[in-house]
């Protein structure tokens, strides 16, 4: 196996508490080791006047699975150039795959990597569509990824909830889909609320019964975040809450952190969550309540689901928001699912558009957050792609954060009413590359519970992104000079050299194997599934991740 | 290659047609393979055509025995020479779609599955409109109006009514309405079910039916239909099943009335559509190829770039028009689909079928510049995954038996290799 010396680039490891000295990093066997500085290595790489940090990892990114399929049929004029089609790739080890907001799987790969990104999550897992996201993820080539699965708007689920089945009871279930499904964590979309809609329920506040099952979204919450505690899984549960995009939803984004009673929980693209209903419009900003809110919870992260400007499409698992949505939809179309008594879709094509009151207004909530929050390793960066905008505009998002200047300049472009109030233009603070480095790699990787990625130190899987230090942000986050995945260059100078497959991580939790028996009994009905193939087996998740490494992550049970 | 798991008992997933019924046993041990549980005409044709157990795999060159790995030498061979290939049929399942793409890919081949007139109605309608659909276990668990439209459902799809388990127990009971075709017999007991007839024009029927639905003034409406637009909108989660293969030309447009329809009620109660369709492989085809490359079927990447074109790149009109040098022709659940004669007569071909279909090729044309490739069908003699008809969700099939074939992902992969395509 070759090893590689990468010599002197200045590393931002905030997980080994390194700021920018300039230290070596040498590779072997797809990890980091240690080795004499004088010993020979097969590849001596000079870094020297670039900056270095473990590959980024996306917590939060819809890649791959049926929802994200749909958006790419939706869009065919994200696949051409107006009447003409895309051009192939120049690079020869490129398969011809496009598309902006919604990318081929083998795009998404391409482009990630040329970021220096090295793992990507699909947070929306649709447990009777388990198999489609684990192929379109395995697919994607290079990166590392895995999904969360959703629940808490299970009819299954729901029953039991609803008639009050043991805490125990759940918990087993919980870990069941887990098991079956192969995720890696645990995600609640409006809790009970893509059900709700089924029954033609067109809102559902925290407190607000379900009408057929007579749950509220804060039981659907406690109990997930407690089968998740429970089962020991790395991840909080994963929660996009209650009325997202609606004015005023910051009182059902506190309540959701409230419904958590003390236990973790990840809120996920907070900036759809924090608005406000004061000013003239009925539409405010309410990052100040909701960053005041997570540093008063140390057991909530966050990340943020940045909007920039420009077309995108939306695609959720949240049919009920979408469904009120759809009339925004540009251009004008949308596609929705019900699905398996499971759960549900909708896919919106939306443009933000910069004189918007309400999108100017998204844009400075999104920063605020990033920018008020104390705690950076509990803030990971996302822009929830595509839903506020596609992964490729991450080095854009990045140079907002870290330079007040252009922050500026960006703002004075914007709708006048929000350009001349929002509280933005005070915010004096720029993020450091060191808080770049956490909110991008480090405290992505705390929070699922990897040890060894997301960081540089000995031992460590060899992902690392070198970039030429300049001024520019922007330009220096778009085109790294090596890229390097398990110690193998996939990257040189922005363009990638090698495509090997990623591995898919997944988590095993221990259940108690009664739970089986008493599923499989009520999976023909309501589910769709069958006992027999209702579980992903090892060999089929290989077979579906187009014979990736399968990561295992054991988890630890704990009680409340 | 995805390991080999033969069935521990009978249970069998039936990859025959996109409904892909799991409740059903094969066994294997009787002579020709039996079908317990169900007499689904389509389930049966199909195992018979494949009942006969293969001798020793027969490819062929010009006519001629060769061996597997002779035969995809020289295809690959032939292949490399053609300047526009044509890849069509697309009979096989997820992974032979993802093998295809990376040979399409490289060959600039033109793809187009076997069912795409029907398909790219499908298609079309979620480019230009997008649509509101339900899975078959929400028509099961919660429809109470379910309406055919211009389709009895079962002529194609013979276990539909028995899929969707309307006489079992839970779910309600739903009022089953024929609209423009007949109430077909043998309908699980105990359904209520009538036909709406129809004035005979499709677009005109459902535009009326549409307008009542939206309350829209209709110059004497038939009363039939006033029935039906008011039972739409009183039902608590009204299903419209439709079948793009039922409609003609323009018929991505009937199926946007549809979906308007289907809109409409959306504003204050609860309905969806279901469409079947896309076995065969075409509807797990045309998935594979959106997610890698971003872009359904009909699609090549050609000189300009990757160029899709859901009207020009039909197959029947570029063999009739002579715009392509060479087929790529595969089906591998029907050893009956063959190849269609083209209008050039010395058009070279591949086919990959299954072992069955080597006769009635030779049958079909005495094939002067014809390599043909026995493969293994997902589902009956190999494992795999198709995706059912409500297209989101994936099912896995398992071999019933083992014919040592070889699939059509490691054939195209063998191809690929040779033309030096990345893996």
């Amino acid at each position: 196996m070759t090893t590689r010396r990468l010599r002197g680039a200045r590393l931002f490891d905030p997980a080994n508490r390194i700021d920018g000295e300039v230290r070596d990093i040498v590779m072997r066997d797809g990890r980091i080791v240690d080795l004499d500085p004088h010993a020979t290595v097969d590849e001596e790489i000079d870094a020297r006047g670039s900056i270095a940090m473990a590959g980024g990892i996306d917590l939060h990114s819809h890649i791959g699975g049926g929802k994200v399929n749909l958006a790419r049929l939706l869009m065919p004029e994200d696949h051409r150039r107006g009447i003409a089609p895309v051009a192939l790739p120049a690079n020869p080890l490129e398969l011809a795959s496009c598309g902006h907001c919604a990318p081929g799987t083998l795009a998404t790969g391409y482009r990630y990597a040329e970021m220096g990104y090295t793992a990507a999550f699909e947070p929306a897992m649709v447990a009777s569509n388990a198999r489609q996201a684990h192929m379109e993820m395995g697919d994607v080539p290079i990166l590392d990824h895995g999904a969360y699965v959703m629940l808490g708007n299970d009819e299954l689920f729901l029953e039991m909830l609803a008639s009050g089945e043991d805490p125990q009871r759940l918990r087993d279930y919980v870990g069941w889909m887990i098991h079956a499904t192969k995720a890696l964590g645990v995600k609640v979309v409006n809790p009970a609320g893509i059900s709700a809609f089924k029954f033609n329920q067109r809102k559902l506040d925290v407190d607000e019964r379900h009408v057929h099952w007579q749950v509220t979204p804060r039981q659907v919450v406690g109990a997930l975040a407690r089968a998740v505690h429970e089962l020991g899984l790395a991840h909080p549960l994963h929660i996009h809450a209650s009325n997202l995009g609606v004015a005023g939803n910051i009182e059902s984004t506190l309540a959701t952190m409230d419904a958590l009673d003390g236990l973790p929980g990840h809120l996920t693209h907070v900036q759809f969550h924090s608005y406000g209903r004061d000013g003239p419009r009925k539409f405010s900003s309410a990052a100040l309540a909701l960053a005041e809110a997570v540093d008063a919870h140390p057991n909530v992260s966050i990340d943020i689901g940045q909007i920039l400007f420009g077309q995108t499409v939306t695609a959720s698992g949240d049919t009920m928001r979408q469904f009120a949505n759809s009339g925004l939809a540009s251009p004008r179309k949308w596609t929705g699912a019900d699905i398996e008594c499971d759960a549900g879709c909708g896919v919106v094509p939306f443009r933000y558009r910069e004189q918007s009151y309400v999108n100017a207004l998204q844009w400075t909530i999104g920063l605020e957050l990033f920018l008020q929050v104390r705690d950076p390793w509990r803030v990971v960066l996302t822009t929830d792609h595509p839903n506020g905008a596609p992964f490729t505009s991450y080095p854009h998002l990045i140079r907002l954060l870290m330079d007040k200047p252009f922050r500026d300049e960006q703002l004075a472009r914007l709708h006048p009413e929000v350009a001349a109030q929002s509280p933005l233009k005070e915010m004096t603070r720029e993020l450091s590359l060191y808080e770049i480095a956490i909110m991008t790699r480090a405290a992505p990787a705390r929070l699922l519970g990897f040890t060894d990625r997301g960081q540089l130190g000995v031992g460590a899987a060899a992902d690392v992104a070198v970039y030429p230090e300049q001024d520019d942000a922007e330009t220096m986050f778009s085109r790294p000079s090596w890229v390097f995945k398990d110690g193998q260059p996939v990257v040189r100078d922005g363009r990638v050299v090698a495509t090997p497959t990623g591995a898919v991580h997944f988590a095993v939790p221990e259940f108690d194997g009664g739970a089986d028996a008493a599923i499989a009994r009520r999976l023909g009905r309501p589910l769709g599934m069958r006992k027999r193939w209702a579980v992903i087996g090892h060999d089929e998740l290989c077979t579906c991740s187009n014979g990736g490494r399968l990561l295992a992550s054991a988890c630890a049970p704990r009680s409340v | 290659m995805s390991p080999r798991a033969f069935l521990p008992d009978t249970a069998w997933t039936c990859p025959f047609c996109p409904l892909l019924c799991d409740e059903f046993a094969l066994d294997t041990a009787a002579p020709v393979p039996a079908l317990r549980g169900s007499d689904c005409p389509r389930a049966l044709a199909a195992l018979e055509q494949h009942a006969k157990r293969p001798g020793a795999p027969a490819a062929s060159v010009d006519g001629l025995p060769a061996t597997v790995p002779e035969a995809i030498a020289e295809a690959a061979r032939r292949l490399a020479t053609w300047h526009q290939p044509l890849f069509a049929g697309l009979g096989t399942d997820i992974a032979g779609a993802r093998a295809l793409y990376r040979l399409a890919e490289r060959t600039g081949a033109i793809c187009d599955h076997a069912d795409g007139a029907a398909q790219m109605i499908a298609v079309r309608l979620q480019q230009d409109y997008g649509q509101f659909t339900a899975t078959l276990a929400e028509v099961r668990g919660r429809a109470d109006l379910v309406v055919c439209m211009n389709t009895a459902a079962v002529a194609r799809f013979p276990e539909f009514f028995n899929r969707c388990e309307f006489d079992g127990p839970g779910g309600p009971r739903p009022s089953l309405v024929f609209f423009g075709a007949p109430v077909p017999p043998g309908l699980p007991a105990g359904l209520e079910a009538r036909t709406v007839a129809t004035q005979g024009d499709p677009f005109a029927d459902l535009q009326q039916l549409a307008a009542l639905v939206a309350l829209q003034r209709v110059q004497q409406p038939r009363p039939e239909l006033v029935a039906l637009a008011g039972q739409l909108r009183a039902a608590r989660y009204a299903v419209l099943v439709w079948e793009p293969a039922s409609l003609g030309a323009h018929g991505a447009l009937w199926a946007e009335l549809l979906q308007r329809l289907v809109a409409t009620l959306n504003r204050h109660t609860r309905a969806a559509t279901l469409a079947l369709g896309g076995g065969d492989g075409a509807a797990s085809v045309n998935q594979v190829f959106t997610w890698l490359s971003g872009l359904p079927l009909r699609t090549r990447a050609g000189p300009d770039g990757l160029e899709h074109e859901p009207l020009r790149f039909d197959a029947a009109r570029l063999l009739a028009d002579r715009a392509v040098d060479g087929l790529l022709w595969i089906s591998s659940f029907d050893p009956s689909r063959l190849p269609p004669v083209p209008a050039a007569a010395h058009l070279p071909r591949i086919v990959l079928g299954p072992p069955a279909m080597a006769d009635r090729l030779g049958a079909q044309q005495s094939a002067p510049d014809e390599v043909f490739i026995p493969v293994a069908t997902p589902g009956f003699n190999a494992p795999g995954h198709l995706f059912r008809t409500d297209g989101l969700i994936i099912v896995p099939l398992a071999a019933a038996r083992d014919d040592g074939l070889v699939g059509v992902a490691e054939v195209l992969a063998g191809l690929g290799e040779r033309l030096g395509a990345p893996p």
